[in-house]
């Protein structure tokens, strides 16, 4: 499965020598490293686990999964096994693996190996993941995500859905609330998808204090986020709730192709919608 | 275009690009793990100059691989050699190198502060004063070859062949120098084995008929080490990486070390055993398996020589195989758990849990002694012997996950030339006494010459140290310092070194990137060769010039030994009248000598299968394909071949004996892989074992005298050792019952991860990280001692003391001290090597020897601004001086562990102190020696030496025969 391998690629740094991947992909000529620096390392990490952990940062429990996930295949785990470039490399070798295997057996323990890939690290958090990037990407990695994401609903339907639902799915964390927990909490939990829901990146947040005509301050999302509350906390409620409204809606649209998945998905954007509602209406009451 | 179109056109393109050599996906990136630059841009490789930041300055290279040049693993480098001002700038790992697999350890990438070491030797240089003055000439490599040429042929011509010794230290080319010594006729080849692994050979090649094991770690369930294979073990770097990647994958490590070195760190199950008690705490593990038969009975059926056992040990009882597994169980029943934490202070329930680990590896348990217990203990060759009998016990022997012999995850290339067996006999490396030596006795050497048992004429050291390296080095200094013992003495060395000091000739050589050699070794379960070559030809051949000599290339006149041997080799026979230049004669150019290019060219072309289809695959000759790749793979996967179907075509005029034996007229097929293994004899007809017959079929079998695994060894049992012939324990002569009450044992075998002996002296960035060797102590002996770290103490010796600072450490078995032997470096002046050396004061009256350290190093000015950075001062400390010799009666290995006494120092005493007395030294040569029980008294048929063991340089058969009691030297 050469497609996933040549995205892989491009889910690194631009070098010159990938230049003959991307034409073969038809996305056009390569982005500046500084596009690739904006979006990889300062807006969407490319890493599994800050999209499905609980605390919304690398590692944890869900790259330990992944990382099990190898071993389960008598793997290795690499260093970073939940970087998006090593697994979408793992689902086409798996893939080739399954095509090449002339034991029926065998190659039905590659396929069920190459469809829980798939279901549970691959459409997990990408479809969200990429939905961002095509908001907020340049052209090139625009349709490089939009590639990758028609490549990957090509491969849900043509394995079909899983029966259960994926494990980093399974659990349910929401929202901090800040009535019970500390600020700082809830504010993390904002930015964790696994809780809210929803993806915010940096150029979100800008967006945000655009709208509010706020001061927006430099520093790490949670500083920002923090600075934003501290001028208008009323206002970056509403805010928040339309835009985990607006994730529900994204998260629904998926429905028809990943199901459960999109469900889970939908049901703590609606979930964290519910309780920023709550939450300003709670502040109103007190003033 | 829908996904599936998309996905085409991507197999496509990669595919259009392959066939052109070319990579489509571009390396370093997590895709492949190509974390290597893809090797068709190994022309023309761009990175950032590290040194021009923040400017973004392109820096232009060119790849040339090599072979690192350390410690014998012979990992692959890749050489980055600058385009503008061709030197090369770092080393790397090789990629295509199937033992390293681009990966090295910090040896490899510290090859460049050896090219441009500033203190190397640059120049062949002659002695101007007396022996050990240290004063010299720059001479020719003319002078110098014609001098030595000259001794050599004349010792030849007037048949004093064993005048003439080699005595290698890092081994080179698999057999090149003995080829050159078989060429000349001399039984003259020496190495360092003896000092450091032959009583493990020992105890594998009594088992195998072949000397080394080769286990395949990675595909292990559990892996048991009797060693510090993690960071210090023989092929370090590649099988560390393999026993990670089983660990990796859910296997048990076992590690039995008295230290908690880096490997006991990572094991699940540690011990720290008394010293010389592993074979006991094994054999409790082969007992576990043998009462509650758990081992692979089939297995043991089928491939131990339990017949023979029986037939000659047990002839009254019956010869079938129920009745050899009760007396299986009768000859270990001993060996309790309880027994072996008697002897090895290793709780018995520790030691029966991890017998249950080892139970259920099955045939995927791979173990592996070197050196370690087996080197430090009389009657360590037990060690390995009994630890494969876990192997054998489990049928874990060439599976996958076990034990292979080396020899079938090895392939040695046979040459243009294979000169016959010499038709001599040198005793003052093979002497009577050591039958069963697995190596030659070499560091006896001295004690021999001051014994009278002969002289030698001209006596070459490569790369070898032995006034350091060998225990008891004020008695090579009193041999290398008296001409009537060795005349001429010529150091083959990069650099300055304990031993060269007190030579003739210093002969220049060059490092890791600067010379010829081809290796192959048994780092896993496959064949490959590894190339080494000189960097700066392999480029400027790429670039288009021709080079006709390696010396155009390197540094000042530094030379590689390949074309060296050569050149020395038709010097001593011009004319051709002595018979000897034609094993270096040019074939192309008949009546010219041979070059380098042609000599590897031919092996390349006819002897590696697979290489020459290969290179033709990218439109290379095999010798441009191995200097573009520096190595290739021959086979994977070789499997278990003693399994294998002789064919039919070998089995012309066959008879089998009542062992099973299969005897053939059939001649051996001619091979191109001269991996040494042993030799059985043939029968009396003339026959070669060809097999033996398991189970109603020829199967290939082992190259020992039974064809068999040899549980029981006739070998032993027939030369005078038969309370040997099967694996059992053997007390050390540092077992409690030997010491006195305030003696303790010091461990002083242990490496460190970031030096290998004196070869890696002077690289600067090893030197920085490690360069003191203090004593290991428990806190509990050092409070009885009263000492605290960094205090100093007095360690005596047999024969002597040194003194070194403490450091006190939980790391370390109580009651036992530690001691790295890979420091105290010293010279007697401050020129010279200047990063790891001590400037001492040299005291010597009579026997008695002394050093004071004057001091340690300090920065200077060189053409490297980092030699004025050096911070340390302390160098640690030369134990091995106060060490005797121990040769172990049986494998003639130097057995190393020390019985001492640890004092707090005298008033007097100053750290470095070191007193030798080498009249006790030659006392206790003595006494070991007497230990032993030489061929002339128990020979069971009038030979020096069972001709089936190997030997590096074998001489030919008759000289095996035993000359009359008054004509053998060293007989009283």
């Amino acid at each position: 499965m050469e497609l996933f391998r040549a995205l892989a690629v491009l889910a690194e740094p631009p070098t010159k020598e990938a230049a003959r991947v991307a034409l073969a992909l038809e996305l056009g000529s390569l982005p500046e490293q500084s596009e690739y620096t904006d979006l990889f390392v300062f807006q969407l990490y490319p890493y599994a686990s800050v999209y499905l952990g609980a605390e919304g940062m690398l590692g944890g429990e869900a790259r330990d999964r992944i990382a099990g996930f190898w071993r389960a295949l008598g793997q290795t785990p690499t260093a970073e096994a939940d970087h998006l470039a090593v697994l979408l490399a793992l689902y086409a070798r798996l893939a080739e693996l399954e095509m090449d295997e002339s034991d029926a057996v065998r190659r039905q323990g590659w396929h069920v190996a190459r469809k829980a890939l798939l279901w549970e690290h691959l459409l997990s958090w990408l479809p969200a993941y990429l939905s961002k990037m095509e908001e907020i990407a340049e052209p090139f990695y625009r349709r490089w995500s939009e590639t990758l994401l028609a490549a990957l609903f090509e491969e849900a339907r043509t394995l079909g859905k899983q029966e259960q639902l994926a494990l980093h799915l399974r659990d349910t964390p929401r929202l901090f609330d800040p009535r019970e927990n500390e600020t700082g909490e809830f504010l993390q939990s904002l930015l964790t998808p696994a809780r809210s829901g929803m993806v915010l990146v940096r150029s979100d947040l800008s967006r945000a204090a655009h709208k509010l005509s706020l001061g927006l301050r430099m520093g790490e999302r949670k500083f920002i986020i923090k600075s934003l509350f501290s001028q208008d906390a009323a206002g970056m409620l509403d805010w928040l709730e339309d835009e985990a409204r607006e994730w529900a809606v994204r998260h629904r649209a998926h429905k028809e192709i990943l199901g459960d998945t999109a469900t889970a998905w939908e049901n703590k954007a609606l979930a964290s919608a519910a309780l920023l509602r709550e939450l300003k209406q709670t502040a109103n009451k007190m003033a | 275009m829908n996904p599936n179109e998309l996905n085409e056109r991507v197999s496509a393109a990669r595919a259009e690009t392959e066939a052109r050599g070319e990579t489509f996906y571009p390396g370093p990136s997590r895709i492949h793990l190509a974390a290597f630059p893809p090797k068709e841009r190994w022309d023309d490789w761009v990175e950032l100059d590290s040194k021009s930041w923040p400017e973004r300055k392109e820096k232009r290279y060119m790849l040339v691989p090599t072979t690192c040049f350390n410690c014998e693993s012979a990992c692959g480098l890749l050489a980055y050699v600058d385009k503008e001002s061709l030197q090369v700038r770092k080393f790397e790992g090789n990629p295509e190198h199937p033992g390293s697999r681009g990966r090295n350890c910090a040896k490899g990438p510290a090859t460049l502060n050896q090219i441009t070491d500033p203190d190397r030797i640059l120049y062949p240089l002659k002695r101007a004063g007396k022996r050990g003055e240290g004063k010299w000439v720059r001479v020719s490599w003319n002078e110098a070859l014609d001098d030595i040429a000259s001794r050599i042929r004349k010792a030849i011509v007037e048949k004093r062949n064993n005048e003439v010794m080699y005595h290698v230290g890092r081994p080179g080319e698999d057999g090149f120098t003995e080829r050159i010594l078989a060429a000349w006729g001399v039984d003259g080849h020496n190495s360092h084995t003896n000092v450091c692994s032959s009583s493990s050979r020992a105890g594998y090649q009594f088992w195998l008929g072949m000397d080394r094991p080769s286990p395949d770690h990675a595909n292990a369930k559990v892996v048991l080490l009797i060693s510090a294979h993690l960071e210090a073990g023989h092929y370090f770097n590649p099988h560390a990486q393999r026993v990670i990647e089983a660990k990796a994958a859910g296997a048990k490590l076992i590690v039995f070390d008295t230290r908690l070195s880096h490997t006991a760190t990572h094991a699940d199950y540690w011990v720290a055993p008394y010293p010389g008690s592993e074979a006991a705490i094994v054999l409790s593990i082969a007992n576990y398996l043998i009462q509650n038969n758990l081992y692979n009975r089939e297995f043991v059926r089928r491939w131990w020589n339990w017949e023979e056992f029986l037939a000659v040990e047990n002839p009254e009882l019956p010869t079938d195989f129920a009745t050899f597994e009760l007396v299986l169980k009768n000859l270990y029943k001993s060996y309790t758990f309880e027994n072996a934490e008697k002897e090895s202070g290793v709780d018995a329930r520790v030691i029966e849990e991890i017998a249950k680990v080892v139970a259920t590896a099955g045939t995927k348990f791979s173990s592996h002694n070197w050196r370690s217990a087996a080197s430090g203990n009389s009657g360590g060759w037990q060690v390995a012997r009994t630890l494969f009998m876990l192997n054998a016990l489990l049928g874990a022997v060439a599976t996958e996950g076990g034990v292979y012999p080396n020899a079938w995850n090895k392939f040695v290339p046979k040459p243009m030339y294979t000169p016959p067996h010499p038709p001599a006999w040198n005793e003052l490396t093979w002497p009577v006494e050591y039958p069963l030596g697995m190596n030659e006795l070499s560091f006896l050497l001295p004690h021999f010459l001051k014994d009278g048992r002969g002289k030698l004429e001209v006596y070459f050291t490569r790369v070898y140290n032995p006034v350091w390296t060998n225990p008891d080095g004020f008695s090579w200094v009193e041999a290398l310092n008296d001409e009537s013992l060795i005349g001429c003495y010529v150091a083959l060395t990069p650099t300055w070194n304990e031993t060269s000091y007190f030579a003739d000739y210093i002969l220049p050589m060059g490092h890791g990137s600067e010379r010829h050699d081809l290796h192959s070794y048994e780092t896993h379960d496959a064949q490959w060769i590894g190339f080494r070559q000189p960097v700066m030809r392999a480029a400027r051949e790429r670039l288009g010039e021709k080079i006709a000599d390696t010396r155009e290339v390197n540094p000042g006149e530094v030379w590689e030994e390949n074309e060296f041997w050569m050149e020395l080799t038709w010097r001593i026979d011009p004319d051709g009248a002595l018979g000897i230049r034609q094993y270096v004669e040019s074939k192309e150019r008949p009546g010219t000598r041979l070059g380098v290019d042609e000599y590897y060219g031919y092996i390349f072309e006819n002897s590696v299968p697979g290489l020459k289809e290969r290179a033709a695959q990218e439109d290379l000759s095999p010798l441009e394909f191995m200097r573009r790749y520096g190595a290739f793979e021959i086979t994977k996967k070789v499997g278990a071949i003693y399994e294998e179907l002789v064919p039919d075509a070998e089995l012309e005029d066959v008879k089998e004996d009542r062992f099973s034996r299969v005897y053939t007229k059939t001649p051996k097929p001619a091979s191109t892989n001269i991996v040494p293994i042993a030799s059985p004899d043939p029968d009396a007809e003339g026959r070669r074992l060809v097999g033996v017959n398991v189970d109603g079929k020829i199967l290939r079998g082992f190259p020992t005298p039974s064809g068999r695994l040899e549980f029981y060894s006739s070998t032993l049992a027939e030369w005078g050792w038969h309370e040997y012939a099967i694996p059992t324990y053997i007390r050390s002569h540092i077992h409690p019952e030997n010491l006195a009450e305030d003696q303790t044992v010091l461990i002083s075998t242990f490496r460190l991860p970031t030096q290998i002996h004196t070869r890696s002296a002077n690289a600067k960035w090893l030197d920085e990280i490690s360069h003191t060797n203090p004593l290991w102590i428990h806190p509990t002996h050092a409070a009885q001692l009263g000492l605290q770290t960094g205090e100093l103490v007095r360690v005596e010796t047999e024969i002597g003391y040194f003194v070194v600072k403490a450091w006190v450490t939980e790391g370390i078995r109580p009651g036992i001290v530690a001691c790295s032997h890979h420091m105290g470096r010293w010279k007697l002046k401050d020129e010279g090597q200047r990063q790891m050396m001590a400037t001492v004061a040299l005291a010597h009256e009579g026997d008695e020897w002394g050093i004071k350290r004057e001091h340690g190093v300090h920065p200077y000015k060189s053409a490297d601004a980092d030699t004025q950075r050096i911070w340390w001062t302390d160098v640690g400390v030369h134990q091995n001086l106060t060490f005797p010799v121990h040769p172990d009666p049986v494998s003639g290995m130097h057995c190393w562990h020390q019985a001492v006494r640890v004092k707090k120092a005298e008033a007097s005493d100053a750290y470095g102190d070191i007193n030798v007395d080498t009249h006790k030294s030659h006392e206790v040569y003595r006494k070991w020696l007497r230990m032993t029980r030489p061929a002339n008294v128990h020979s069971p048929d009038g030979t020096r030496r069972p001709y089936w063991l190997m030997r590096p340089l074998k001489p030919s058969r008759e000289v095996f025969r035993l000359p009359d009691n008054q004509e053998l030297v060293g007989v009283e």
